[in-house]
């Protein structure tokens, strides 16, 4: 933004009235000033009996006179401001694609608000949630409400650093968490525990205390964790800590990951998403995908071929994700490229190698046998398997 | 990777309208304070050049009353431009500023990862929505999050208050309030051919044809329709047949005139003006991001009960819902996602297959048969039970 930022801050100067660096004209109310001044002067003539002609004639020179003055300074602003837009112009060249009107159908525009609302919600927006409802048609239920303003209140204490409302939930979910195999409450108790040891100065003993009350239960599982945890206590104070093999355990991201945790775990036992998935979907849209949707529709309307707004994106379309967005398995077969589907889903060949059915039966040899293309083993169709990912 | 590389140019894509909607207005205060001088500065030059041209002597009060009025005139000249400067100037020029310093923050961001991008983007969502809410007519909505997130400069809520005052009053079936706008943008609308104007005219006319106001509506026509003769000629003929049908006719083209549906159609219309005066896009920028979103996302598994995951944004009720009007996405190369821990398998972390066929990450799996005494079991299948040494690993090429 280097250029419409510069020139912005020339057009602020002129706009302003002050001196302008490189500005010929004086300021407009310099110039409206002389005017006036002018006028007087030649009204104070008239009264005291001095005014003439001449007066009068270099009065109307002076008006026209300031008037040019005036106008020239306009010019400076008008120019100015056209250089704002030759640079805004130069700083977006691609215009935002224009669309047929999306989600309009009840359902769709019901099914937008809902995800609105779920979204003021979700990220603790409870007042705007609540004016939203009352704009909107969509209604919330209130257990719903309810839910969302217990993570709410359980993130910001622990956001504070304060465990306390977080450990009582690990509680009464103990179970749920035992059975999605989370270690959340260990988290939890390791979390408060390095508190106490990076603390100013350190509270070795309590912290000492700690992991004998709260720690220990957790040994046989955290054998390795645990062990490094009261070890790391050896390389007190902080800054020898931070060039130890413990220096992990003094990193903020201890901190945030513990948030990220809590909320994966306490979506996930009302059977939500870990993050708020309307943000997610505005952040890979807004990050890239458009543009890349945009290049390729171009390249087909050169190609002068058009593809359905409902089908499959082109081939030229394909928009990477980081891993975390990558939420399917997508077995795409490396002999015809085609993705697979119920009808040609992927087969595993005895030598372990995968390809889609579709393949297997155009490699396969008569008498059913196949030589894998990825290595030299030879099989069979019968041996290969059906897989599920 | 480079996953997280920031897209800066597709990030941009989306902010035109941002930078452009305070450039636009100070072009407008730009316009206003120009007319003002024209007209003041005009009428002060006349009346110099009078005196100048008249003989001197004959009546010095006069021309002291003359030069009092010229005085008057540049006096309140001077305040005009000065209180607008103040009242729309300056603020219009601050409001550019911010958001030209906001959007150089992104610029100078590298990854998608960075806090500075989190906090970035949040505001991005929060400044879409306030977008959205206010072209869905939730305005306290938008305030809200405007207020709450302190976002007001960076948000065109005025904008939006203004076109919704025009459009209640087209929907109150008045014209006057549009009419004023199109005198306002007189200029700009011409350039782009845009018609509106007549439009809301010949509407104002057949108003009068439907009260039967027969003199007021062939007054109307001469003074109102007449002028856009060269280019309305066939429609201005046709109003005046109008006259000759009362508003229950069922003849066509005149039943089409007469139909109420014509207001929708105006408020339509004066939307994708002052939008495309305003340099906004048509449809809400909430709206491109998620077509793009949920067209990178959306796969045929979101559909299948088996194969959906809950952390999956389009495998959402809601957004499946909207990701029935975007296309699938597509895919080149294979993906593996362990449906146990999420994670996408590689050759760290290689795919395990059960003899039944069911495909976990070795992660997951070594982690189960750590806890079973070396045993594992499929999950969907509790019959599938076998060592994990039983189990065959798979190879995606």
């Amino acid at each position: 933004m280097d250029g419409p930022l510069k020139e912005l801050s020339r057009l602020e100067k002129l706009a302003s009235g002050a001196p302008a660096g490189k500005a010929k004209a004086p300021s407009i109310d310099q110039s409206l000033d002389a005017l006036l001044e002018s006028l007087r002067n030649a009204k104070e003539r008239f009264q005291n009996g001095t005014g003439s002609q001449v007066t009068l004639l270099s009065l109307a020179k002076t008006v026209e006179d300031k008037k040019k003055e005036i106008d020239e300074r306009q010019k400076e602003v008008y120019n100015a401001l056209a250089k704002v837009g030759k640079a805004l112009d130069k700083k977006f060249t691609n215009p935002l694609p224009s669309y047929e009107p999306l989600f309009q159908s009840p359902e769709a525009k019901l099914a937008l608000e809902r995800t609105i609302a779920m979204h003021f919600l979700r990220t603790g927006g409870f007042e705007t949630a609540e004016t939203f409802l009352g704009e909107s048609n969509v209604t919330i239920s209130p257990e719903h409400r309810v839910q969302f303003m217990d993570l709410h209140r359980i993130m910001t204490a622990l956001r504070q650093g304060d465990i306390a409302p977080a450990l009582e939930w690990a509680h009464c979910h103990r179970e749920f968490l035992q059975k999605r195999n989370s270690s959340l409450e260990f988290h939890l108790h390791r979390f408060q525990y390095l508190r106490l040891v990076l603390s100013h100065p350190p509270d070795i003993n309590a912290a000492l205390a700690y992991s004998h009350a709260h720690l220990a239960p957790f040994f046989n599982r955290h054998r390795v964790e645990v062990q490094r945890l009261l070890t790391c206590v050896l390389y007190l104070p902080l800054s020898k800590l931070l060039t130890s093999p413990y220096a992990d355990l003094a990193d903020p991201s201890v901190h945030s990951d513990l948030q990220s945790m809590f909320a994966t775990e306490y979506c996930a036992d009302l059977g939500m998403s870990r993050q708020a998935p309307l943000r997610v979907i505005a952040d890979i849209g807004g990050g890239g995908a458009l543009a890349r949707i945009e290049k390729g529709r171009k390249v087909m309307r050169e190609r002068k071929s058009e593809w359905s707004q409902t089908d499959e994106l082109p081939v030229s379309i394909e928009i990477p994700l980081p891993p975390e967005n990558r939420y399917h398995s997508i077995f795409a077969c490396p002999v015809s490229k085609e993705q697979s589907t119920e009808a040609n889903p992927p087969m595993m060949l005895a030598c372990g190698h995968v390809i889609t059915k579709d393949s297997l039966t155009k490699l396969s040899k008569p008498g059913g046998r196949v030589k894998c293309p990825y290595c030299p083993a030879e099989s069979t169709i019968q041996s290969a398997l059906r897989v599920y990912f | 990777m480079s996953f997280n590389k920031l897209n800066t140019e597709g990030v941009m894509l989306f902010e035109q309208p941002f930078a452009r909607v305070p450039y636009e207005n100070y072009r407008k205060v730009f316009r206003t304070s120009q007319k003002n001088i024209e007209k003041e500065l005009g009428a002060v030059q006349n009346v110099a050049n009078d005196l100048a041209k008249k003989d001197y002597g004959s009546d010095a009060d006069a021309t002291v009353k003359a030069i009092d009025g010229m005085i008057a005139r540049v006096e309140g000249l001077k305040r005009k431009l000065s209180d607008m400067q103040e009242s729309a100037g300056t603020p219009t020029l601050n409001v550019m500023r911010e958001r030209l310093q906001h959007l150089a923050t992104v610029e100078d961001t590298e990854s998608s990862t960075a806090p500075e991008f989190t906090r970035w983007a949040d505001v991005r969502l929060d400044r879409w929505l306030v977008d959205w809410c206010l072209r869905n007519g939730k305005e306290k909505t938008a305030r809200m999050i405007a207020a709450q997130n302190g976002i007001e400069k960076l948000v065109d809520i005025d904008l939006f208050s203004d076109i919704r005052r025009i459009e209640d009053a087209l929907n109150r079936k008045s014209c006057t309030e549009a009419l004023a706008w199109c005198s306002e943008n007189k200029a700009a609308l011409r350039k782009l051919k845009n018609t509106l104007e007549f439009d809301l005219r010949l509407q104002e006319y057949i108003e009068l044809a439907r009260a039967r106001k027969t003199v007021e509506a062939i007054a109307y026509s001469k003074k109102h329709l007449l002028p856009w003769n060269d280019t309305h000629h066939h429609q201005i003929v046709q109003a005046a047949a109008l006259l000759c049908y009362p508003p229950t006719t069922s003849c066509g083209p005149y039943k089409r005139l007469y139909d109420p549906g014509r207001w929708t159609t105006l408020i339509q219309s004066f939307r994708l003006a002052i939008y495309h005066l305003s340099t906004l896009p048509t449809e809400p920028l909430l709206h491109l991001a998620m077509y793009a979103g949920l067209a990178s996302l959306k796969l045929p598994a979101c559909y299948g009960h088996e194969t959906r995951n809950v952390d999956c944004p389009t495998c959402n009720p809601d957004l499946g819902q909207l990701a029935k009007e975007v296309p699938f996405s597509h895919h080149v190369n294979s993906t593996i996602v362990c449906r146990l821990t999420g994670r996408i398998m590689d050759e760290d972390n290689m795919p395990m297959a059960f003899e039944n066929g069911q495909v976990y990450s070795k992660e997951a799996l070594e982690e189960m048969a750590a806890r079973n005494d070396g045993f594992v079991t499929d999950p969907r299948d509790a019959e599938e039970h076998c060592s994990f040494s039983k189990l065959r690993k798979v190879f995606i090429s």
